[in-house]
């Protein structure tokens, strides 16, 4: 895989394309219906699901196509479209391959069934998404309890109307003394101060 | 479990005779490595104050402040960066965008002070202890996280150029324009350098982007003569350019042309918006170049009734008659012109003040008036013999060509002068001698060597890629004639010294080292002056001077109160330049007759 | 005939599955190991009920070094981010560099010169030493054995000196940038290396004879905190937990990446996944890394470059796209999701840190039932560093 370039500097991404991963794909919306499918490279793939499919889908790569391993489990905001992306990411370590599932879930009422059943270790990834997101994953274990943050109450800090540098001006102090200023206005001002 | 277990764990006890590994003193006995990211070391001499590496500082350690001593000018802004160590990570990413490479760090990392303020401190003027370490983290060689090279242009090949008056730059695809405006880092150091201070940065980001309506907005805002200077502006921008430090500078006059090119013309208009309501006010001006075309756009934007006067047959002045088609085709230049007419400025074409109107006509029918008549007569070497008739001036000649005026194209030309419009007019003949003669035979001299020739460093290499012969270091001493009085030739001595200690004009020659540069035509091309008889005795009288030239003050207003005066005329010779004076006469125009003070002149 | 304890007095599960602990009853007792604890690398509670000296229930506790690196990249661009996320993990720094780099990398379409690649993994290896080499003395000190971690903290000190010599920086490199890496090898490098690697050795023989080969050591570790390899995916084990239960999970030969499939070594499995095969696993480990890193000096190209061209990086923008990055740290499958949306700006990043799952279900479930006197040598044997579960 090379770049497309001009004179040697990036311009763009070559289209990519992976066999045994449409070959999968194909396969498995045989037996799921299954969103658009994304080939990042020849061995890791992203596919769009609806939330009905989650827990068959997990079981049934888990159990039959040997995606045992969870690797993680977030959440991306895309506020502008109004939804939470959930991203499970799924590992083959028999044939090195993964699978990322993206499911997007409504911001208003973010809400998701639990898999901690079928991984244990996703509770921890549910009790932290529920804290940081503000999603909410009922009967998961501890899920209510606080992960990282204690005694917040202000938005999910994840979310991405929460502005990290409003929240540090309005409860941290600035050092004084600090000024700067723009190169470009500080020649208008020495040099051409009517603007003329 | 075994014995061994039980005694192995003993065997800890040999560290007992062995020495200890800790260094004593590791406040002397442990410099930093070679590469250590310490404490930074700024040359202050080389640091122009960019403020790139304010930019990148991803902890904002970073304020660009004016320091002692260090005064803005030119390309320098005059700000220096002074870093806080209480939000420092040493990154030293500020090391490596440094723009001129005066950013670098010490290998020293010991630094005890009492006082917390002092570790806010600015390098390379607030004195430090490690300022002369040699050691230290510098960028390594290719590491540059800016593009230091110019996306080529490409360019007609001299072959086929020779053949035709076609414009020889291409223009840059938007892949390649996207390119270069990446290149850019945004300082903004270039808008002070620019006459007519246009916002560089920001239409380069518009390239960037791809908005180019956006693009267009912005040239016009200070520049309506954007055609022109897309192709042939002097670009002084490009000389105070960070880029140009530790690289090439952006090609600034390219993407300007850029944006030119992508906006359909039928657009302009919506873009740039229409007229304010009309203030009944009239304006004259005399003269349709850059400067007076600028302040008619300017003016009649700002509803004032604009009457340009024009003695030759159309608009752009210098631009139209000197600047050659293949640098400047005449459409380009129309779309200028075209634009700055259709917003309501009456343009009379082949009117002569006065001849056809007298100065004081234009005082009375007027509320204010501009002179902005160029330097159109080409000045003499007054070597003897030079009052032969085969000794032009390039600037008729120019105007010749661009007339279509028929002249005796020469078999061979001597050229003698170094500027711009010596290669002008000798690229041009070439241009025809090779139409109708099929071989080129033009030779330029000049006093200079050709290092220090006025002319851009691409013209003098696209001229001798054309064929023409560049002889510098010769100073005209007359022309030759035969018997029959043809012009035969050009004798030249070589130059030992142009100026004298005083900086003045007085060359020195080596009159044993003569040359005759056999031609049938010479060509001077060694600088224009202003045709002031216009002005008529009465009010020549009137006006105070300067050197030659019509004393103006920074507003370009002369010693009358009606009368401005703006472009190459009171200025040199210069695009941008005649621009950056026909939008401050505009400006000064419009106070004066906006307020009251004008019907008063009037009445009195 | 082997002691049998009478388990009488210990909580019994009620109808719910969970046990029933009443603190008032005066059998209970809590305790806190941490927020500050010499074996763990940063800050992290264990929430202990015991009764008697045994443990019942823990529940771990983190939040003490919450710095939201995930949320600060969102306002930073993408260059910008490189200089922090090295800090996300202290003792590791150098898979953060990594993975960011090379997920930005994929993204916008970039790949790096072969010196390049080589380099990464020479720093990857020698990161791995010194994290390895540091859990030894905190493994050793688990148990008592102070003097273990003097010993180790001199040679990972010697590594370090070589991190300063290529890097410029001794903890935080900041040397693997999207694009490439810094610099090239300095001159010289390759044998004061080997210098430091023999030390290594040496001293990882004296540690051996010391810790390994230690009666109390063994007495206390073989058979204690076993992970049955049942357990391995449900609870997103990885890495040397995950080897010395038998499984030979290793990213370096699963899904190969950089200039690994050149290098010849197999992973170093265990058997009893208990806390001595972890520590002896990772005791194998360091010397292997150490001959990998002799492999990469011996193998690596000494020319060309070792950048690439950036697009400017004051304004760069990335398509929208995601993707995933792994690399093998010393506690498993180290991993950086990353999402771009078309600004220049990371819509999200999101690090998988080993000891996320280990340290949080996975320990919780573990503690149950052992000795106070063993949580320390426990926790510690799941080579847990905190900064990595919460960022």
């Amino acid at each position: 895989m090379s770049a497309l370039s001009i004179e040697g500097r990036h311009i763009g991404l070559p289209l990519r394309e992976t066999k045994w991963m449409r070959e999968f794909y194909t396969k498995l919306a045989k037996q799921f219906p299954l969103g658009e499918l994304t080939e990042q490279r020849d061995n890791l793939a992203f596919i769009s699901i609806e939330q009905p499919q989650l827990r068959p889908l997990l079981m049934h790569l888990r159990d039959k196509e040997g995606f045992s391993h969870l690797v993680l489990l977030t959440a991306v905001d895309w506020i502008e479209e109004g939804h939470f992306q959930l991203t499970y990411l799924l590992s083959n370590r028999t044939n090195g391959t993964d699978i990322g599932l993206r499911l997007m879930i409504s911001r208003d009422d973010a809400l998701m069934e639990s898999i901690h059943d079928i991984w244990p270790t996703a509770a921890t990834y549910q009790r932290e998404l529920r804290e940081m997101f503000g999603i909410d994953f009922p009967d998961s274990p501890g899920v209510y309890e606080d992960f990282i943050l204690e005694g917040w109450n202000n938005i999910p800090p994840y979310r991405r109307d929460f502005d990290t540098l409003e929240f540090s001006t309005e409860n941290f102090a600035q050092r004084p003394g600090r000024e700067t200023k723009d190169p470009a206005q500080h020649m208008k001002q020495q040099l051409y101060p009517d603007g003329a | 479990m075994s014995i061994r277990d039980l005694l192995s764990p003993f065997t800890a006890w040999k560290y007992l005779l062995k020495n200890p590994v800790t260094i004593p003193d590791p406040l002397n006995d442990r410099p930093g490595s070679a590469r250590y990211r310490g404490f930074h070391k700024n040359d202050n001499e080389k640091c122009i104050g960019c403020g790139t590496c304010e930019a990148i500082c991803q902890n904002g350690a970073i304020d660009m402040l004016p320091v002692k001593g260090t005064a803005t000018q030119e390309g320098d802004s005059g700000l220096r960066p002074r870093i806080d160590y209480g939000r420092c990570c040493w990154c030293a990413l500020c090391v490596d965008v440094c723009m001129t490479g005066s950013l670098t760090m010490s290998n020293e990392y010991k630094w005890v002070e009492s006082d917390p303020d002092a570790f806010r401190f600015t390098p390379g003027v607030d004195e430090k202890f490690w300022d002369n370490a040699e050691l230290g983290y510098q960028r390594p060689e290719d590491h540059r996280l800016v593009e230091a090279k110019r996306v080529t242009m490409e360019e007609m090949d001299a072959d086929t150029r020779i053949n035709s008056f076609a414009e020889i730059v291409n223009g840059y695809s938007i892949e390649q324009a996207k390119l270069e405006a990446d290149r850019c880092v945004a300082c903004g150091i270039c808008i002070a350098t620019c006459p007519t201070h246009m916002a560089i940065p920001d239409y380069i980001d518009a390239v960037r982007e791809g908005n180019y309506e956006r693009g267009l907005k912005l040239l016009y805002e200070t520049n309506p003569f954007s055609n022109v200077c897309g192709r042939v502006c002097t670009r002084k921008c490009e000389s105070a350019c960070a880029s140009r430090h530790e690289g090439e500078p952006i090609a600034i006059r390219w993407l300007k042309r850029h944006i030119i090119d992508q906006v359909p013309f039928e657009k302009y208009r919506e873009i740039i918006g229409e007229p304010d309501a009309p203030t009944g006010k009239k304006v004259a001006i005399i003269g349709a170049g850059p400067a007076g075309m600028t302040a008619a756009f300017d003016l009649v934007r700002m509803g004032h009734e604009v009457v340009v006067y024009e003695a030759k047959a159309a608009a752009g002045g210098m631009t139209r008659y000197g600047i050659p088609e293949y640098r400047l085709p005449y459409d380009a230049l129309d779309r200028d012109i075209e634009l700055i007419v259709s917003l309501g400025v009456k343009v009379h074409y082949n009117t002569r003040i006065g001849s056809d109107i007298a100065m004081a006509q234009l005082e009375q029918d007027f509320d204010a008036v501009l002179l902005a008549i160029g330097l159109q007569e080409g000045r003499q070497t007054r070597i003897p013999k030079s009052e032969h008739e085969k000794v032009y001036r390039a600037v008729d000649l120019l105007d010749k060509i661009t007339s279509e005026e028929a002249f005796e194209l020469p078999h061979c030309a001597v050229v003698i002068g170094g500027g711009n419009v010596a290669m002008d007019i000798a690229r041009s003949l070439a241009r025809m001698q090779k139409q109708q003669y099929d071989q080129v035979d033009v030779v330029v001299t000049a006093m200079e060597d050709q290092q220090h020739f006025m002319a851009d460093a691409d013209e003098i290499k696209e001229a001798l890629e054309e064929g023409i012969i560049i002889r510098d270091n010769c100073g005209p001493q007359g022309c030759e004639i035969d018997e029959s009085g043809h012009l035969i030739g050009l004798k030249t001595w070589k130059v030992l010294s142009i100026l004298d200690e005083n900086n003045r004009f007085a060359p020195t020659y080596d009159d044993s080292d003569e040359t005759i540069h056999a031609c049938d035509t010479v060509i001077e091309a060694i600088g224009q002056f202003s045709d002031t008889s216009l002005l008529g005795e009465e009010l020549t009288e009137k006006l105070e001077w300067n050197r030659g030239r019509i004393d103006i003050d920074s507003n370009g207003r002369t010693s009358e109160s009606w009368l401005w005066s703006a472009g190459d005329c009171v200025s040199g010779p210069d695009v941008v330049h005649a621009v950056a004076d026909g939008h401050r006469v505009a400006s000064s125009i419009n106070s004066y007759i906006s307020s009251n003070e004008s019907s008063i002149d009037k009445q009195s | 005939m082997a002691y049998q304890p009478d388990r009488s007095q210990y909580p019994q599960p009620g109808a719910d599955g969970k046990l029933d602990i009443d603190l008032t009853s005066g059998k209970y007792l809590k305790l806190w190991q941490g927020p500050q604890h010499p074996g763990i690398t940063g800050n992290m509670a264990v929430e202990l009920t015991v009764c008697g000296d045994e443990v019942v229930e823990g529940k771990v506790h983190v939040g003490y070094l919450h710095r939201g690196f995930e949320k600060l990249m969102e306002r930073r661009t993408f260059i910008q981010c490189f200089p922090i996320v090295c800090r996300i993990c202290v003792p590791e720094p150098d898979f953060n560099e990594y993975c960011y780099a090379a997920a930005v990398e994929e993204l916008a379409g970039i790949e790096i010169p072969e010196q390049a690649r080589w380099i990464r993994a020479l720093i990857l290896e020698m990161g791995r030493i010194n994290s390895f080499l540091m859990y030894c003395g905190g493994q050793a000190g688990s148990y008592g054995m102070g003097v273990i971690s003097q010993w180790t903290t001199y040679v990972r000190d010697l590594m370090l000196d070589r991190f300063e010599e290529l890097t410029g920086a001794r903890i935080y490199h900041m040397f693997i940038l999207p694009g490439g890496v810094r610099d090239t090898l300095p001159e010289g490098f390759a044998q004061r290396m080997e210098e430091t690697l023999r030390e290594i050795e040496i001293t990882m023989k004296d540690v051996y004879e010391t810790m390994y080969c230690n009666a109390v050591f063994k007495k206390r570790t073989v058979g204690l905190g076993v992970i049955d390899p049942e357990l391995l995916d449900s609870y997103g084990v990885t890495g040397p937990n995950a080897r010395a239960a038998g499984v030979a999970k290793d990213v370096r030969k699963d899904q190969p990446y950089l200039i690994y499939p050149e290098l010849d070594f197999e992973p170093i499995l265990g058997q009893d996944s208990d806390i001595y095969t972890r520590a002896d696993l990772r005791r194998q480990d360091i010397l292997q890394s150490v001959d990998l890193v002799r492999q990469i000096l011996a193998k690596m190209p000494k020319e060309g470059p070792v950048m690439s061209k950036l697009p400017n990086v004051l304004h760069w923008k990335i398509p929208r796209g995601e993707t995933y990055i792994r690399g093998e740290c010393s506690r498993g499958e180290y991993g950086y999701y990353l999402v771009t949306d078309g600004s220049g700006f990371p819509r999200r990043v999101n690090v998988r840190g080993p000891s996320y799952t280990h340290a949080m279900s996975l320990l919780e479930r573990m503690i149950v039932n052992i000795n106070i006197a063993d949580v320390a040598g426990l926790m510690v044997s799941l080579h847990t560093y905190p900064p990595e579960i919460e960022r």
